[in-house]
C-alpha cells in the first residue's frame, strides 16, 4: 500500500514542478496516476487470494474483502484529469495545478479513509474530503447556482455528521479503542435504553445523508449538476460509497442487538426512495440532473442493501457500489461530451446523436445498458443479490424493488433514446467530432466494467 | 383592420388570413395581430441567425431556457394548498408508514412462527 500512497503524495509536488504547457501537465499527471492505478490493480488481484488482512501499520490496512474501493479511487484519478483536458484548456497554468493539486488531495484523503483501521482516522479522512469537493464544485462549476450546491453539500455532509463523531467518543468512553481490529474482538455493547437508541442512529446517520437516502438526498442533484466533470465523476463514483463503506464497517462491528428493529424505517425509506427518484428522473430535463437521481436510485438499494444486514445483502451491495461507480462516471463523462459541444445541459437540444457522432452512440449505448443492469452485467449482479437478500427478508418488497427496476430500466432507455435517436435538431451546426481523449475516457470507465462479467470473483466480497 | 404585413421571412399564418375574420371582434382581432407581429420577429430572429454562415455556436432559445429553467427550480414557486398537501402527504408520507406497517406485521408474524416452532425453512443455499 505505500507503493500507492506515498507516489499520491508525491503527485502533489509533481503538480507544482512539471513544466508549463497544459498538455504536458494533463499527459504527465494522468500518466502517472494510470501508473498508480494499475500497482493498485495488480494489489487488488494479489489480493484475491488473501485469507486476511494486510497492514502497513496498526492504523491502516487493507482487506481481502473491500480493497476495491481503494482501487475504484486510484483508477479514477487518472480519469478525472483527462475528462478535464478541455475544459481546464483555457485556464492559467496556476489553476490547473491547484486544480490538479485538489484532486490528487482528494484521493490522497480518499485512500486513507477506505484503509484506516482506526475510526476516528476513518471519520477525519471522511471530512476531510469534503473541502477539496467543496472548493472544486464552488470554484470550477458553471452556473451561478453552484454556491448554492457547494453550500447544500456541505452543510447536509457536515451537520449530519456531527452526531457520528459524538458517537465515536462516546464508543471510546465506554469500549476504551476505536481501532477496528481490537472492536471486532470486544464484547458485545450492552444497547437497552433510549439513548442508545439515539447513539445507534448517531452512528449511522452521517452514512446514511452521504449514501444519500431518500429523505436527505436534496444536496445530491445540486452538486453533480453544479460541479465540474471530475467533481461530479468523483461524487459519483467514489464519496457515495464512502458513506456505503462506512455503513458496512459500523453495522459490522459494533451496532448490533438495535439494529434489527431500529432499521426497518431506513430501510423503508431507502426502498420508497428507488420508486420515487426513478419516476423523478422520468420527468427531468437536465441531463446530469437525471444522472444524479439514477445515483439516488441505485444507492438507495444499495442501502436497502446493507441494512438488512445479511452476507448476500452485503456482497449485493458491495457489487452494485463498485459497478455503479463506474457506470454513473462513464454517464457523468458522456454528459460532459454533450456539454463541450453545445454548452447546455438541456436534454432536447441535442438529440438525434447517432446520426452525428455514431461511436460516442456505441458508449452511451453500453453505459445505458450498464445503467439499466442488464445481465451479464456486474450491475445487474448486485441488483439481483440486493433483491433475494430483501425477498428473504420481507417478501413485500417486491413490490418497491420490482417497481425499481422497471421504472430503471424505461429512464436509462428514456435517456439513451433522446440523446441519441429521433431527429437532430436542424440548428445544430459545428459539432466537433468525438475526440479520442473521449473515447480513450469512455473506454477506460467501461472496459473494466465488461471485464468484471467474466470475473466476478473479485468483486463478490464475502461470498466467494 | 390589419396593420400586419407579410415579412420576407415570414409569411402570413392561416389565423390571419382575413377571409377568416367575419365572425371575430374587433378587439380579438387586434390581439391576434399583435401576436402574430412578435412570433413573426422570433421567427425571423431564429432565420437570420438558422442561415448566418458565420455561426459556429448553439441558437439559445430564450423560451426553453426559461422553460427548463422553471422544470428544474420550482422550490421558490411551491405554495401549500389543498391539493399540494394532498399530494404530499399521499406520496411522501402516507406510504413510509403504510410500508413500515406493512414489513412490521410480515416480520412480526414469521418471528411468532419462529418462536411457536410453526415456520418451515425453505431450503436456502445462502441467506
Amino acid at each position: 500500500m505505500v507503493k500507492f500512497l506515498f507516489p499520491t503524495l508525491m503527485l502533489h509536488i509533481h503538480a507544482d514542478l512539471t513544466n508549463y504547457r497544459l498538455m504536458t501537465l494533463i499527459t504527465q499527471s494522468s500518466g502517472h496516476r494510470l501508473m498508480i492505478a494499475m500497482i493498485n490493480v495488480h494489489l487488488t488481484l494479489k489480493m484475491a487470494q488473501w485469507l486476511d488482512e494486510q497492514h502497513l501499520n496498526p492504523y491502516m490496512a487493507q482487506t481481502p474483502y473491500l480493497p476495491h474501493f481503494v482501487l475504484l479511487t486510484c483508477w479514477l484519478l487518472p480519469l478525472m484529469i483527462i475528462s478535464s483536458q478541455h475544459h481546464m484548456a483555457t485556464e492559467p497554468i496556476n489553476r490547473q495545478r491547484t486544480y490538479i493539486m485538489l484532486l490528487t488531495s482528494l484521493q490522497f484523503f480518499l485512500i486513507l479513509a477506505f484503509s484506516a483501521t482506526e475510526l476516528i482516522m476513518f471519520y477525519l479522512m471522511f471530512e476531510a474530503t469534503l473541502l477539496p469537493t467543496l472548493m472544486i464544485i464552488t470554484r470550477w462549476g458553471n452556473q451561478a447556482e453552484r454556491l448554492n450546491a457547494g453550500m447544500y453539500f456541505l452543510f447536509y455532509t457536515l451537520a449530519s455528521s456531527l452526531p457520528l463523531l459524538v458517537a465515536l467518543l462516546l464508543l471510546q468512553n465506554t469500549t476504551g479503542t476505536l481501532s477496528l481490529l481490537t472492536l471486532q474482538y470486544s464484547n458485545p455493547l450492552n444497547l437497552s435504553t433510549y439513548a442508545d437508541k439515539l447513539w445507534w442512529a448517531g452512528c449511522l446517520i452521517a452514512f446514511l445523508v452521504k449514501m444519500p437516502l431518500y429523505g436527505a438526498h436534496l444536496w445530491l442533484p445540486k452538486a453533480h449538476v453544479e460541479a465540474p466533470v471530475a467533481g461530479s465523476m468523483i461524487l459519483a463514483a467514489v464519496l457515495l460509497k464512502l458513506g456505503g463503506y462506512g455503513m458496512m464497517r459500523m453495522i459490522l462491528l459494533v451496532l448490533e442487538p438495535l439494529s434489527k428493529e431500529l432499521s426497518y424505517p431506513f430501510i423503508v425509506f431507502a426502498l420508497w426512495g428507488v420508486v420515487m427518484t426513478g419516476l423523478i428522473c422520468l420527468r427531468q430535463t437536465d441531463l446530469k440532473s437525471l444522472i444524479a437521481y439514477s445515483s439516488v436510485s441505485h444507492m438507495g438499494l444499495v442501502v436497502g442493501g446493507i441494512l438488512v444486514q445479511t452476507p448476500w445483502g452485503f456482497a449485493g451491495a458491495l457489487i452494485l457500489m463498485i459497478a455503479h461507480g463506474l457506470t454513473s462516471s462513464a454517464l457523468f463523462c458522456l454528459a460532459n461530451t454533450n456539454y463541450e459541444r453545445i454548452h447546455s445541459r438541456n436534454i432536447l437540444l441535442a438529440r438525434g446523436l447517432q446520426m452525428v457522432l455514431p461511436l460516442m452512440t456505441t458508449w452511451w449505448f453500453i453505459a445505458s445498458l450498464a445503467n439499466l443492469a442488464l445481465p451479464p452485467l456486474p450491475n445487474l449482479m448486485g441488483e439481483l443479490m440486493i433483491l433475494t437478500s430483501l425477498i428473504n427478508w420481507s417478501p413485500w418488497t417486491l413490490a418497491l424493488t420490482g417497481a425499481g427496476v422497471l421504472i430503471t430500466a424505461s429512464y436509462s432507455l428514456y435517456m439513451f433514446l433522446m440523446t441519441q435517436r429521433g431527429p437532430l435538431p436542424t440548428h445544430l451546426i459545428a459539432l466537433d467530432p468525438s475526440h479520442s481523449r473521449e473515447h480513450l475516457l469512455m473506454a477506460l470507465h467501461l472496459l473494466p466494467l465488461l471485464l468484471l462479467i467474466f470475473k466476478p470473483h473479485l468483486i463478490w466480497g464475502w461470498v466467494s | 383592420m390589419a396593420d400586419y404585413k407579410e415579412a420576407p421571412l415570414a409569411s402570413r399564418p392561416k389565423t390571419l388570413d382575413p377571409n377568416e375574420y367575419f365572425n371575430l371582434s374587433l378587439e380579438h382581432r387586434r390581439a391576434e395581430e399583435e401576436r402574430a407581429a412578435l412570433r413573426s420577429n422570433l421567427k425571423r430572429q431564429f432565420q437570420t441567425q438558422l442561415n448566418d454562415p458565420h455561426r459556429k455556436a448553439l441558437i439559445e432559445d430564450q423560451a426553453l431556457n426559461r422553460w427548463s429553467y422553471a422544470r428544474g427550480h420550482p422550490y421558490p414557486y411551491f405554495k401549500p394548498t389543498f391539493k399540494t398537501s394532498l399530494m404530499g402527504l399521499m406520496f411522501g408520507v402516507v406510504p413510509i408508514f403504510a410500508l413500515y406497517y406493512v414489513f412490521k406485521t410480515d416480520r412480526d408474524k414469521k418471528e411468532a412462527d419462529i418462536k411457536a416452532g410453526k415456520f418451515e425453512r425453505r431450503f436456502c443455499l445462502s441467506s
